[in-house]
């Protein structure tokens, strides 16, 4: 199973995201982001237990929700920048 | 007591706006800076308010900023916009809490419509004031002396058409006056939380359609390594821990309001108000009422104001009385000498309030009775 991570600068983009990807159908949990995943330090993430990360990036841009990245995690545990 | 004081704040708040406020103190940590269970209940909390602002205010969730009071959103709004020393046009209505912040700035501030309850004048004045080389407009919704209604919709339209942002003053219009920070095109409103939002002192909105300076600089929660507060809203004007419970009251407040409905708080409101200044005047007293006005009368009492406000105290009724920190307001009414009473209702008139203010009235003592 894969994981897809999407950051934010913001809490508040964060939870708007994680409102719009719910409402969309989009399992997600918000969490704070990992320091090394973010270089300006302390953000907010969208965890995401969805196989395609791709529709919901395009439903937060189609909203004009500003993210940072998107990683994606594999089975050993390690986590990789997607593009966006 | 017979509260009539909304003016200033609603004392008796919706039973939910006090129980969101307990709960708030017991279960929330800070917002935005931790992933915690209580720390992320707070930022839920705060999200909540913004959400249900930019359902009644119609617009975006970051959009609203969590300001102390209405004057702390006026004074970002003010910063934003005015350069110093630069030319901004006022109602002759304005609170201290925009002429103020414009004085401090050295702004050239232009004073257009005096009249009371006369929109013709009103809009005449400012069709004249709004020229090239205005770096803004400031004006209220509803003057917080008189409860004049300013016909902010044509404001408004005047300003965009002549590519003049402007601030909205919604002290006394919010939770009274249907208001879209969209539909009007203003760069910035501010509003208390605590007046007819129904939460907490010390809560405030501002409402941001432009881009704001912060005047207050320090820790969000974000980006700590950027030594530049963060470009985006809210956080950028949002330095420092939030009042987490009041915001949480102010919340229950929104959504209360939104399930009364604005509309049919009006209603009564100045349904009551109207009843007041026609019982008033039969009392003999002078009455500033008009067409387009809100909940709040103004009158003068054959006494001193002050003097009158403390027999009503004794009587049980809650008024405010003298300049209510808005002496452009009097200026143009020419009440700067005297002051006046301000009776304002609030969401929870009643046919009661206003019978028990002019039953106490009528008992005064006065040479002729």
């Amino acid at each position: 199973m894969k994981y897809y991570y999407i950051t934010f600068r913001s809490v508040t983009f964060a939870q708007r995201g994680e409102k719009l990807l719910s409402a969309g159908g989009v399992r997600c949990t918000l969490q704070r982001t990992p320091r090394w995943m973010e270089e300006q330090g302390c953000g907010y993430a969208l965890k995401l237990w969805s196989r395609d990360p791709a529709a919901a990036v395009a439903l937060l841009k189609e909203n004009r929700v500003p993210l940072r990245r998107v990683y994606v995690q594999g089975g050993d545990g390690q986590l990789e920048e997607m593009a966006l | 007591m017979i509260y009539l004081d909304n003016g200033a704040t609603s004392l008796h708040k919706p039973a939910q706006v006090y129980r969101a406020v307990e709960q708030a103190l017991r279960q929330c940590a800070n917002p935005g800076r931790g992933g915690y269970g209580a720390a992320m209940e707070a930022a839920r909390q705060v999200y909540g308010c913004r959400e249900a602002a930019a359902r009644l205010f119609d617009c975006l969730p970051e959009q609203v900023v969590l300001t102390a009071n209405c004057t702390h959103g006026l004074n970002i709004a003010i910063a934003s916009l005015v350069r110093p020393g630069g030319r901004v046009v006022v109602s002759g209505f304005e609170h201290n809490a925009v002429t103020r912040p414009l004085r401090a700035l050295g702004a050239d501030i232009r004073v257009a419509g005096r009249k009371l309850f006369d929109w013709e004048d009103t809009l005449a004045r400012f069709d004249e004031a709004l020229k090239p080389g205005v770096d803004a407009a400031v004006f209220t919704h509803v003057s917080n002396v008189f409860g004049y209604i300013l016909p902010v919709e044509e404001l408004a339209g005047m300003c965009v058409s002549r590519g003049i942002p402007f601030i909205l003053d919604a002290a006394q219009s919010a939770g009274s006056l249907s208001l879209s920070l969209k539909k009007l095109g203003a760069a910035f409103i501010a509003m208390p939380g605590h007046k007819g939002l129904l939460g907490p002192q010390g809560t405030g909105l501002l409402l941001c359609a432009a881009p704001p300076k912060p005047l207050l600089f320090g820790g969000t929660g974000t980006a700590s390594v950027e030594q530049q507060m963060p470009r985006e809203l809210p956080e950028r004007l949002e330095a420092g821990t939030l009042n987490v419970p009041g915001i949480a009251g102010l919340a229950a407040g929104l959504r209360f309001l939104r399930h009364r409905g604005v509309e049919a708080i009006f209603r009564e409101e100045h349904r009551q108000a109207m009843d007041c200044a026609r019982g008033l005047e039969k009392l003999g007293m002078e009455v500033f009422a008009g067409a387009h006005q809100a909940a709040t009368v103004s009158f003068l009492p054959p006494m001193d104001c002050e003097e009158a406000a403390a027999l009503l105290a004794r009587q049980g009724v809650a008024v405010r009385a003298g300049l209510h920190c808005a002496p452009f307001a009097h200026e143009s009414a020419g009440t700067l000498e005297t002051g006046t009473v301000r009776v304002s209702f609030g969401y929870d008139a009643s046919g009661d309030q206003t019978r028990g203010l002019l039953r106490a009235v009528s008992k005064w003592n006065l040479p002729g009775k």
